[in-house]
């Protein structure tokens, strides 16, 4: 190189020179560097971007702590909005899902179980013809007025009547009961109903047994099992079927609400209700303990605007979060667009840089669900226990929650990107 | 050995129809290997338009330009961002990136090649720094060095990707006499040590003295002038 030839060679020992100035070290000039054809490391081509996100999202603390705000605001009101939606209608079919038989007999025009459409009780019997049914038991269900043993205040609750010794039926508590219910007016309460229904758990810790007024007639609570208010009621009461046909004298015996069907050891429950399908006349319509559930979730979820109002929330909190962090990452940019035309001038391509913006949101995605989440759990924890609500976070919601969020994010960071075109290298000098 | 810069015929100008604006005409211009050429001239006769070409930062219109082997008219947006990492870049601001370090800015210019590993990157970071006086400030963020040892850390920055051309565009506007003569007195100094050849536009006076050759622009058009004198060793 001519440039070279001007300078007279120094002692190789001279402090502060370059490793590779030979002329001034002595040394033979080292071969030029052949530029190896660029490959791809996609660990370093994911890792650097992220990292000079990261240093740039630390270097700004309390936009920092803003953006993470705005994330885990959106993630407290998704979650809450979905663990309200999902309580809701975990509560709806709260008996329903109770009920541990087999496979069930309903009547096809029932929409919803605290409306049924009742069915020939007939048909339980005629269950029982197939060999793989070892027990089919009627179910009665009705609406009842329940006097407050201590104001007196009347409240709507669910009866439920069945034959209790047939073993197809069974709640939580109930099998001690058994004994009792068999005397005539007698009953075992929900524990989980709401307050307003009396103190019936302490009275009966505190007297025993003692005498409610249900539907205009005295009955005598025994005992306590466990079921959970849901939509259509606030509480509820089983007693045996007896007992039922005491309490509503308008109902008929030959007319019940559900059949619930125990198979035999070893039967096959789908061919099972394959066969009732076949057997039976089309009053009936055959469901497991599993469709029997989502049927009435169907309800609440299709026929109530309930689905769409949570849905909706949902969404308004996302969108908000979205546009807190596309402010953020934006401001972000523009605040810095000589340095990120910097880099560009320096050879950073529009795409490195775009992965830089979108890994900032992604970062902002964990680091605001995180506390989020945290913050979202001691919520469900309180408000469950205000409003006896079923609210529990569990690991489907919460994955579910963060791909929204980090989807969220992933958007905002894909809009703000956009402003990365604003850096013009041309325009620095 | 080709020349690491050769234009010919080049043309460029801003806008369309009406009001377009020719900022360049017929420029033609070659830089030898390690030559240090000074672009002198009053503002708006195209300067730092051309700068912007040479560098890869604006797409060419006409003429012809190779720089480093690569021909620049026609070139793809991709093609001229692989060849931005070629060239040293000095700012007449210094540019640094706030929230980085001084190590960790100069190693942004190294980031892009995937041969390098971290270790090697912030190793060759560090001497950089050292050789521009500023082993001790490898630590330090942008905002607690002066304005010249900013400028030196965007020195060292522009020469750690080891480049083939160093372009430079009032690199001592922002400084006073003393830290500007140094920073272009290093940059002369490390570029001479490599044979980088340095295209530096300047209206500053008190650094002409480092040019090997000095063209001077007016009009979009180059005007004849005087070779520099040859430049002592430093």
């Amino acid at each position: 190189m001519n440039a070279h030839a001007r300078h007279p060679p120094v002692p190789a020992a001279t402090p502060g020179y370059l490793p590779w100035a030979p002329e001034l070290t002595g040394e033979p000039s080292p071969p030029p560097v052949a530029r190896s054809p660029r490959r791809i490391d996609p660990a370093a081509a994911l890792w650097l971007p992220a990292r000079l996100a990261w240093r740039q999202l630390r270097a700004e603390k309390a936009r920092l702590f803003s953006a993470i705000a705005g994330v885990m605001f959106a993630c407290v009101l998704v979650f809450m909005q979905l663990g309200f939606r999902s309580a809701l209608f975990d509560s709806a079919t709260a008996l329903l899902a109770s009920f541990r038989a087999d496979l069930y007999l309903m009547h096809p025009l029932t929409v919803v179980s605290f409306k049924p459409e009742t069915l020939p009780r007939v048909r339980a019997s005629q269950a029982l013809a197939l060999p793989e049914v070892a027990q089919a038991v009627p179910v009665y269900l009705a609406q009842a007025t329940w006097r407050n043993p201590v104001n007196g205040t009347r409240r709507p609750i669910q009866l439920v009547g069945f034959d209790l010794e047939a073993g197809v039926m069974d709640f939580p508590g109930l099998a001690p009961l058994i004994p009792a219910l068999k005397q005539p007016d007698t009953m075992a309460f929900d524990l989980r109903s709401r307050p307003e229904f009396g103190p019936v758990p302490a009275l009966l810790a505190d007297r025993g047994p003692f005498q409610a007024q249900v539907a205009n007639r005295r009955m005598e609570v025994v005992g306590l099992i466990e079921i959970g208010p849901s939509f259509g009621a606030d509480g509820n009461v089983v007693m045996s079927e007896t007992n039922f046909r005491r309490l509503v004298k308008e109902r008929l015996v030959s007319q019940v609400d559900l059949v619930a069907i125990k198979l035999a050891p070893g039967a096959d429950p789908a061919a099972a209700a394959a066969r009732l399908r076949a057997v039976m006349p089309p009053d009936v319509r055959v469901f497991n303990g599993r469709e029997l559930v989502q049927f009435e979730r169907d309800y609440w979820e299709e026929a109530t605007p309930i689905g769409f109002i949570f849905m909706f929330g949902s969404i308004m909190g996302l969108i908000v979060g979205m546009v807190i962090v596309y402010q953020i990452l934006f401001s972000d940019i523009a605040s810095h667009l000589k340095e990120y035309a910097t880099l560009k001038a320096m050879g950073y391509s529009n795409f490195y840089l775009g992965r830089a913006v979108l890994s900032a949101a992604l970062i902002l995605a964990v680091l605001g669900f995180l506390p989020g989440f945290a913050l979202s759990t001691a919520l469900y924890d309180f408000v469950g226990k205000g409003t006896f609500l079923p609210l529990e976070m569990d690991a489907e919601r919460a994955l579910g929650v963060f791909a929204m969020i980090f989807t969220m994010c992933a958007t905002a960071g894909l809009l703000a990107m956009r402003k990365l075109r604003d850096a013009n290298p041309a325009d620095m000098f | 050995m080709t020349a690491p810069v050769e234009i010919a015929g080049l043309g460029y100008a801003y806008g369309e129809g009406e009001l377009r604006r020719p900022v360049l005409r017929d420029i033609a211009l070659t830089l030898a290997p390690g030559e240090i050429v000074l672009l002198t001239g009053p503002s708006g006769s195209g300067k730092t338009t051309l700068l912007t070409l040479i560098g890869a930062l604006r797409a060419m219109q006409e003429g012809r330009c190779r720089v480093l082997g690569e021909e620049l008219l026609g070139a793809s947006e991709g093609q001229r961002v692989a060849l931005r990492r070629r060239i040293g870049f000095i700012f007449q601001q210094h540019n640094l990136l706030g929230f980085l370090t001084a190590q960790q800015n100069v190693a942004m210019s190294i980031e892009l090649d995937p041969a390098t590993s971290e270790r090697a990157r912030l190793e060759r970071a560090t001497a950089m720094l050292a050789a521009v006086g500023l082993s001790d400030r490898g630590a330090s963020r942008p905002a607690q060095l002066s304005g010249g040892q900013r400028q030196r850390v965007a020195v060292a920055r522009a020469l750690a990707g080891d480049p083939g051309l160093i372009l430079a565009d009032e690199p001592t506007a922002a400084l006073d006499r003393q830290s500007g003569g140094e920073v272009v007195r290093l940059l002369r100094d490390l570029a001479k040590r490599r044979g980088v050849p340095i295209l530096l536009v300047t209206h500053d006076p008190r650094i002409l003295d480092i040019a090997d050759r000095i063209i001077a622009m007016e009009d979009g058009r180059i005007v004849p002038t005087k070779q520099a004198e040859a430049v002592p060793a430093p």
